[in-house]
């Protein structure tokens, strides 16, 4: 098990290299650079500001020159800092000379990404297992038809226009919750626990909406999963046992399907991390997907390939985790199954 | 993004069918006056500042937020004519090489120290420093020399006359040596923390999120009324429209279904939000590569402009408002040559120029052709700007017509310009100039400006054109300026190497609760004296009271 861990562990190393010299050499195949923004079609901008402008970037250099100046810096795990954002730093905070920090890009996007997207998760989590099992416990049932019914509405509803429209019913009509933003604009005058409110007001739309149309997807899945188990032989055996209908559903189907919602969580992770551009946009929030989408517009190649790079080693390491739950959840895989892989 | 088309549509159901807003109440707000202080008034724009040094980081929303808190030597009056803003008076030599700006006495920076002319020269220094890597250097490196002989005075010394030079000094936003004196102004952190000498100074900026401004009572122009300005980043217009209605913001920018369809439609709107209109500083234009057949040739040109109907873009993609306009000039401004009058919608005309042309329709397909050929081009516009894809296709179906066949590609920004611009790799454009307050438009008109990334890239070149611009440059006599500008427009209304399309209006909503508010808007903008703008005491919202 342990070998197997650092063999994985060290695995990773020339994945995240192979990844970023993917995402590097695609990245730049896009047309355009920094320089070539709408904002540098001014006719008070000069030529030569630009060419300045990329030989300070290297954009002037092969590509590959360019690559490797990125691995090395990489390598001391410095991130660089941004062309388009007044060089703020990528990753992580700086203090300059006079004692004044800079707080890193993906350092203030990332915790407000993860805080919604993990809410969002447990939410969707919480609600799509019960609602999975009743759907395959009373298949074909009112029950059932009611969930699936909701299913395909949750499936069809696009998440923007959703959004929209608790905006304008729970923002604007009953002014319940703030419509847009992550704070108050009196946040700094409040206390912890106002602070804590206000911010959990504000991220009520955000997390809610979200997790309404992502529960669709999952209780199918579950219920699936528990329609595939209930109909297998050690569940007419447990029943032919006489065990509780209860203690065959919760303890010997539901462990059984809930098996491949571990694979299901752990894909996911990338999304947990990357975030949502519409949702983002719609509520203004500052989080990693509205941070991306920027970068790619802006041709901001530093906070493109810094968040590629966390992403990619944070999913690497969500798979990693997939897997070890999974050896943790199913005993065939932990009896040496997994070693063979 | 797609998305935002079927946002606009669905607000404007939501708001068509729903019922009207909670917060709103049937308060009338009178006038109140005089003027009072205090209060707080909250805005919305689509995108965080990257700096406040606007100079480097170039982007309009840091020059917006930049020229809250910095002060330049000139401005532009009400009436767009230059003024002094830290310069008291400016004097230009005889030989129109030397520019001598006396300052206004007792200047001084938010944190009490004087601001004088060494700060000017450290500006104009940093701007113009090797290290320094500013999109809008150009004009500054023009200068020879600068000197800051004494605390008041400024004086700058050009090779040889550059008329522009004035508008380049009202660009200019002057920043404090003693903060920025020995730090890299890519990295200072001044950017995010800066101390600035106008009416406004920051107070807190959560990026992404909101910028807080609170008065500076040491402002060189004099306090404003208003003692806290907050700008919202609210990147989608849907939702910042949710959030006026909502009353959490206090103005917005809009878009023409919001202007003309929306508001006029919901009474309560109506109670609570005053409407802006003014004339935008920027103009719409069907451009042709003139390095290509068959736009070499005038009358092809001439014949593509009567073909189009403008007014019928202006009324279906602005619905009405904007204006047609005949001069890369902004109407009504001393510059835009009032003689003349924008091509008008007239086939027949086209046609009978194609014909003369040599195009006519010989095998009746219904498109015209010469040697065999059909005519026909590509027009090429961005991604992303809506009203510029809906006026090529308007324009696509005038053009079919009198028998032009075209077809529309929509490109990704800077794939549009790196792919195609640069290399001159297109045959037409529907893409915007800004109408530039200053009327030199060397850049864009003047042949020599023809290399990849420059901006005459239709490839214009007009030896007449080319000699008004350079005289126009060296002539500082704004009487004098406006004849030489005034013929360069009707040179080229003659040889119409682009289309004018339409000048739109920039949209604004502003809350009754702000008063103030200069009416009708002066030609300087909605904006121009913001600092009178005031919100009586019983109409301010009572939780930002609280603070």
């Amino acid at each position: 098990m342990l070998n197997y861990l650092i063999r994985r562990v060290l695995w990773m190393i020339p994945m995240l290299i192979g990844i970023s010299l993917i995402s590097f050499f695609i990245m730049h195949l896009a047309p355009g650079d920094i320089t070539s923004t709408e904002a540098a079609f001014d006719p008070k901008s000069s030529e030569e500001s630009r060419q300045k402008l990329r030989a300070l970037y290297h954009l002037d250099k092969p590509i590959i020159v360019q690559y490797g100046l990125w691995l090395e810096r990489i390598a001391h795990l410095d991130f660089g800092h941004s062309f388009a954002s007044h060089q703020k730093p990528v990753f992580w905070q700086e203090t300059d000379k006079d004692g004044n920090t800079t707080a890193g890009m993906i350092q203030e996007a990332l915790p407000v990404t993860l805080t919604m997207n993990v809410i969002g998760l447990l939410l969707t989590l919480t609600l799509a297992v019960p609602l999975g099992v009743i759907a395959a416990k009373r298949y074909g049932h009112w029950q059932d038809r009611s969930i699936t019914l909701f299913n395909f509405i949750g499936f069809s509803i696009p998440g923007f226009w959703l959004s929209l429209l608790l905006m304008y019913w729970l923002g604007v009509i009953h002014p319940w919750f703030p419509i847009s933003g992550l704070h108050s604009l009196n946040y700094a005058q409040l206390d912890t626990w106002q602070r804590f409110q206000d911010l959990l007001m504000h991220l009520f739309l955000p997390v809610v909406i979200p997790a309404i149309t992502g529960l669709a997807g999952v209780t199918m899945f579950v219920k699936n999963g528990m329609l595939d188990v209930l109909s297998q032989d050690f569940v007419t055996t447990a029943r032919a046992k006489g065990l509780s209908d209860c203690t065959v559903t919760y303890r010997h189907a539901l462990r059984n399907a809930l098996l491949p919602l571990i694979t299901l969580v752990g894909l996911s992770l990338p999304g947990l991390i990357g975030g949502s551009v519409i949702a983002e946009t719609i509520f203004a929030i500052p989080g990693m997907g509205k941070l991306f989408y920027e970068a790619v517009m802006m041709r901001d190649f530093p906070v493109v390939m810094g968040i590629l790079t966390i992403g990619s080693a944070l999913t690497l390491m969500g798979n990693l985790l997939a897997d070890l739950a999974y050896a943790w959840a199913d005993p065939r895989l932990r009896r040496g199954v997994m070693p063979q892989r | 993004m797609t998305h935002r088309v079927i946002i606009s549509l669905l607000c404007g159901a939501l708001v068509a069918c729903g019922a009207d807003s909670g917060r709103q109440n049937n308060q009338t707000f009178a006038h109140i006056t005089p003027a009072q202080t205090g209060g707080t008034l909250i805005s919305a724009m689509p995108s965080d500042p990257s700096s406040m040094i606007g100079m480097v980081a170039g982007e309009s929303a840091s020059l917006a937020i930049g020229a809250y808190l910095f002060n330049s030597l000139l401005k532009y009056n009400q009436n767009l004519d230059l003024a002094g803003e830290l310069a008291e008076s400016w004097q230009v030599a005889a030989d129109n090489k030397t520019i001598t700006f006396k300052l206004k006495s007792g200047l001084q920076w938010a944190d009490g120290k004087p601001l004088t002319s060494e700060d000017v020269l450290f500006t104009w220094q940093l701007v113009t420093d090797e290290k320094t890597h500013s999109p809008y250097a150009s004009d500054y490196q023009l200068v020879t020399k600068a000197e800051a002989p004494d605390a008041q005075t400024f004086i700058v010394h050009y090779s040889q006359p550059f008329a522009p030079a004035l508008e380049s000094w009202a660009s200019l936003q002057v920043l404090p040596k003693h903060k920025l004196a020995g730090q890299d102004i890519h990295t200072t952190s001044f950017a995010q923390k800066p101390l600035g000498s106008h009416y406004y100074q920051l107070k807190e900026w959560r990026h992404g999120e909101y910028l807080k401004l609170e008065k500076n009572p040491k402002s060189v122009l004099g306090p404003a009324n208003i003692d806290t300005l907050v700008e919202r980043i609210i990147p989608d217009p849907a939702a910042q429209f949710l959030e006026l209605m909502a009353d959490n913001i206090d103005s917005m920018n809009m878009d023409p279904i919001t202007y003309a369809r929306i508001i006029p439609s919901r009474p309560a709107l109506q109670a609570q939000l005053n409407q802006y209109k003014e004339l935008g500083n920027s103009y719409t234009y069907l451009g042709f590569n003139l390095k290509r057949k068959p736009f070499d040739d005038v009358r092809i040109r001439k014949a593509i402009n009567y073909a189009i109907d403008k007014q019928e873009i202006i009324d279906g993609v602005y619905l009405g408002l904007g204006i047609a306009i005949a001069s890369p000039y902004k109407p009504g401004t001393r510059w835009s040559n009032p003689q003349l009058t924008p091509y008008p919608f007239d086939p027949a005309k086209a046609k009978q120029l194609l014909a003369e042309a040599g195009y006519q329709d010989s095998d009746g397909d219904g498109y015209v052709e010469r040697d065999g050929k059909t005519l026909s081009f590509e027009m090429l516009t961005n991604l992303g700007n809506k009203q510029r894809e809906k006026t090529a296709v308007i324009i696509q179906r005038r053009l079919k017509e009198v028998g032009i066949d075209t077809r529309i590609r929509t490109l990704e920004w800077a794939s549009l310009l790196t792919n195609f611009i640069k290399p001159g790799d297109f045959d037409a454009v529907v893409m915007g100039w800004g109408l530039g307050l200053d009327p030199d438009q060397y850049n864009i008109w003047h042949s020599s400006q023809q290399n990849p990334g420059q901006f005459n890239f239709i490839g214009y070149h007009n030896p007449v054109v080319d000699q008004l611009l350079e005289q126009g440059r060296l002539e500082f006599d704004p009487e004098k300026r406006m004849d030489i500008y005034h013929e360069f427009a009707k040179v080229l209304y003659e040889d119409s190497p682009l289309v004018y399309l339409s000048a739109g209006y920039g949209l604004t909503a502003i809350h009754k609760r702000v008063q103030g508010i200069m009416n009708p808007v002066p030609p300087a903008g909605v904006g121009y004296d913001s600092q009178k703008w005031f919100i009586p005491e019983p109409y301010r919202r009572p939780q930002i009271q609280a603070e």
